[in-house]
Formats: structure tokens, C-alpha cells, sequence
């Protein structure tokens, strides 16, 4: 039975190493199919207004009926990426920043703002931005910016939509 | 048996069981998550690299681009208030009192959190549609076809999940997430 002892501890420490390994590989994996889904589906580097969720056109997983979605997977490998989200008055409406490992960069709200649009340059460390921009230092290249637009009826999508189509992504101009 | 065939055996079963750990805990819905609250289930920390591992892996396979708890919490159930399995041949009335946040939902998804057709096109029902008298005594029917003034459509028999998203929580609702009063999932008659 000795000679199954240092076996045994060897397959207890591979067991834990493989657990965490797969359960902190998921989110990079998860991320990296989606942002390619996602650019195939609308490109990058620019913002995709889309329409509004319903069960035959869900892109991500548990998406919320009640919000309207404007998408923007970007790389930054080429330029910094200004973001600007405009407000919907009236309306709970946010800007988020993801990273390539799902971990958030950056978030506002309305709340935040108090009726004042987001204005952000998303850049990696080593990236120059212009002279007073709000830049947002990105660990990598790859990630996803999201604007959420809570409608108060899928009726009034619109109206949303004159205000949220004024949001975009765009690469810093050299 | 040689020394080194022991020890190749044994990593290999390690690594197996593992990865097979890692994968079945991530199919037990959001339970890897670690808070639990009557039937619903949440976390902390989401969006941020504090938060454990196995809930950042199952926000990732579960609610990708969530946001993080400042904006909204996440509470998710795949069962009952007695802890049976959300299946679409039973009725469900769910209902709550007041929550302590700007805005709430409660969103029907299958068991791998996508929408579910339906004629009427009915998944969620927020508290805007709430009137302010039943604010803090509303319910919610699950159902094939509407029983009640709210109601979440479930058109056929497979199980499913709820999901409530609290936007903008008050600070003792971010604090008290384990605890905080949430509503009730009752059984009601189920189809042979």
C-alpha cells in the first residue's frame, strides 16, 4: 500500500490543479468565441445597434427582453477606440467595458452622469491618447463595450433608438 | 506495476476527475455561484477579478457580460421554494413584496439561458408593470397561458430558470443578498 501513497498525492494535487484550471480557463474561452461571434456578426470597432431581443435573434446568452442593446466588440492592437454613449433621457441607460476575460474596465449610468453623455478612449498601457481624454487602460487588446437602454415598453423602441443610434465606437485617428 | 505506471495512472486519473468536478459543478445552474437565498442563487464580486473562480466561470457560461453589483445584482433560480426542479408541465406563481433597488425583472430562460418561443412572445415581467398599490404584495404566474394580470409565458414541458435582475440595489440589498427578502416560488397544478 506504501508504494500507492506518493501515486495518490500526485493524483489529489493534479485533481485541485485540474479544477481550477478548467473553472479559470471558462471565462477566457467563453469571451474569445463570443467577441468572434460577435465581430462576424457586426464587425469590430464599431457599435451595433441592435434590435431588440427576442427568441429567434439572441446573440448572448440570457439576454433581458426589457433592455435595447448597442454592441461594440473591439480590438485596440491597431489604435486607441474612442467610445461615446449618449444619454437617453428619462431612462436608466449604462455604458460597461469588458475585458478579454469578462472582467469589467469600466461602468457608468445615468446615475453617474446625470444626463451627460460617456465620453472614454480605451487604450492599452503602452498606447498614447490625445491631450485630455478620459482614457480607460485596458490589460489587452480584445474586449466588448455594452450599452444598456432599459425601455419602459418594447413600443417605445423608437424613440430609444433616435437617442442610442447617436452612440459609437470609432479608432483614435493617428 | 512499475513506479513510473502508478504515478502516470494516477495523474491522469487526477486530472480527470478534476476537469469532471469542474464541469458537473458548472452544470448545477448557478449553485457554484455560492449565495443561496430560499430558491435563488447569486454571487459577489461579479465582473471583477476578486470574485471566485467558479462564479466568474459560471457568469461567464451562464450571463456573459454581466454587470457588476454597483449597476445590478443577478438572483437566479431553477427551482421552487421547496426546492423542486422548475419544470414547464407545473404552473408557478411567484410572488414578492418590495425591492430594494431602482428597477426589477423577472425573466424566464431555459436551463441554458436563452429565451424560450412562445406565441405571445411573453418572457419577462418588470416593475414597471407593477402598479404602485401592489408594490408590496405582487405576484407573477408561470404558466402556459395567462392566469393572472402578470404573467410569464412557459409553452411546453422542459425545465427552466428565473432570473430576477435588481438594477441599481440599495446598499443593504448589496449587503443582505443572502438574506434580503425575495420572492416566492410556489408549485401550482402540474400537467399528467
Amino acid at each position: 500500500m506504501s508504494r500507492w501513497i506518493g501515486p495518490i498525492v500526485v493524483a489529489v494535487i493534479a485533481a485541485l490543479a485540474a479544477w481550477y484550471a478548467t473553472l479559470a480557463a471558462t471565462p477566457t474561452v467563453i469571451m474569445d468565441r463570443a467577441w468572434e461571434r460577435l465581430a462576424e456578426q457586426a464587425g469590430y470597432n464599431r457599435m451595433a445597434h441592435t434590435p431588440l431581443v427576442t427568441a429567434d435573434h439572441q446573440t448572448i446568452v440570457r439576454p433581458s427582453p426589457d433592455l435595447a442593446y448597442s454592441i461594440c466588440a473591439f480590438d485596440l492592437s491597431q489604435s486607441p477606440l474612442e467610445v461615446m454613449a449618449n444619454p437617453v433621457p428619462d431612462h436608466y441607460w449604462s455604458l460597461t467595458v469588458f475585458d478579454s476575460v469578462t472582467d469589467v474596465a469600466f461602468v457608468e449610468s445615468d446615475r453617474d452622469t446625470k444626463g451627460a453623455p460617456i465620453r472614454v478612449v480605451l487604450a492599452t498601457a503602452d498606447q498614447q491618447v490625445p491631450k485630455g481624454a478620459r482614457k480607460i487602460v485596458m490589460p489587452d487588446a480584445r474586449g466588448v463595450a455594452l450599452i444598456r437602454v432599459l425601455l419602459k415598453s418594447r413600443g417605445e423602441i423608437g424613440a430609444v433608438d433616435a437617442y442610442r443610434k447617436q452612440s459609437f465606437c470609432r479608432p483614435l485617428k493617428g | 506495476m512499475s513506479p513510473g505506471l502508478r504515478y502516470g495512472l494516477m495523474l491522469v486519473a487526477g486530472l480527470a476527475i478534476g476537469t469532471g468536478t469542474a464541469v458537473a459543478q458548472l452544470r448545477q445552474s448557478f449553485a457554484a455561484m455560492g449565495i443561496e437565498n430560499g430558491p435563488w442563487r447569486t454571487g459577489e464580486k461579479v465582473g471583477t477579478a476578486d470574485a471566485s473562480v467558479a462564479t466568474r466561470a459560471t457568469v461567464a457560461l451562464r450571463g456573459l457580460l454581466a454587470l457588476p453589483e454597483r449597476e445590478a445584482i443577478y438572483f437566479n433560480a431553477a427551482v421552487d421554494s421547496q426546492g423542486r426542479k422548475l419544470i414547464g408541465k407545473c404552473a408557478y406563481r411567484v410572488s414578492g413584496g418590495t425591492i430594494d433597488a431602482r428597477w426589477w425583472s423577472l425573466t424566464l430562460y431555459d436551463s441554458k439561458g436563452y429565451l424560450i418561443p412562445n406565441p405571445a412572445s411573453v418572457h419577462s415581467v418588470g416593475s414597471a408593470a407593477i402598479a404602485p398599490d401592489e408594490a408590496a404584495n405582487w405576484t407573477v404566474d408561470v404558466a402556459a397561458k395567462r392566469t393572472g394580470a402578470h404573467w410569464i409565458a412557459m409553452p411546453d414541458d422542459q425545465p427552466f430558470e428565473l432570473t430576477l435582475r435588481a438594477y441599481h440595489p440599495s446598499r443593504q440589498l448589496r449587503a443582505e443578498r443572502g438574506r434580503a427578502p425575495l420572492p416566492r416560488i410556489e408549485r401550482g397544478e402540474c400537467r399528467a
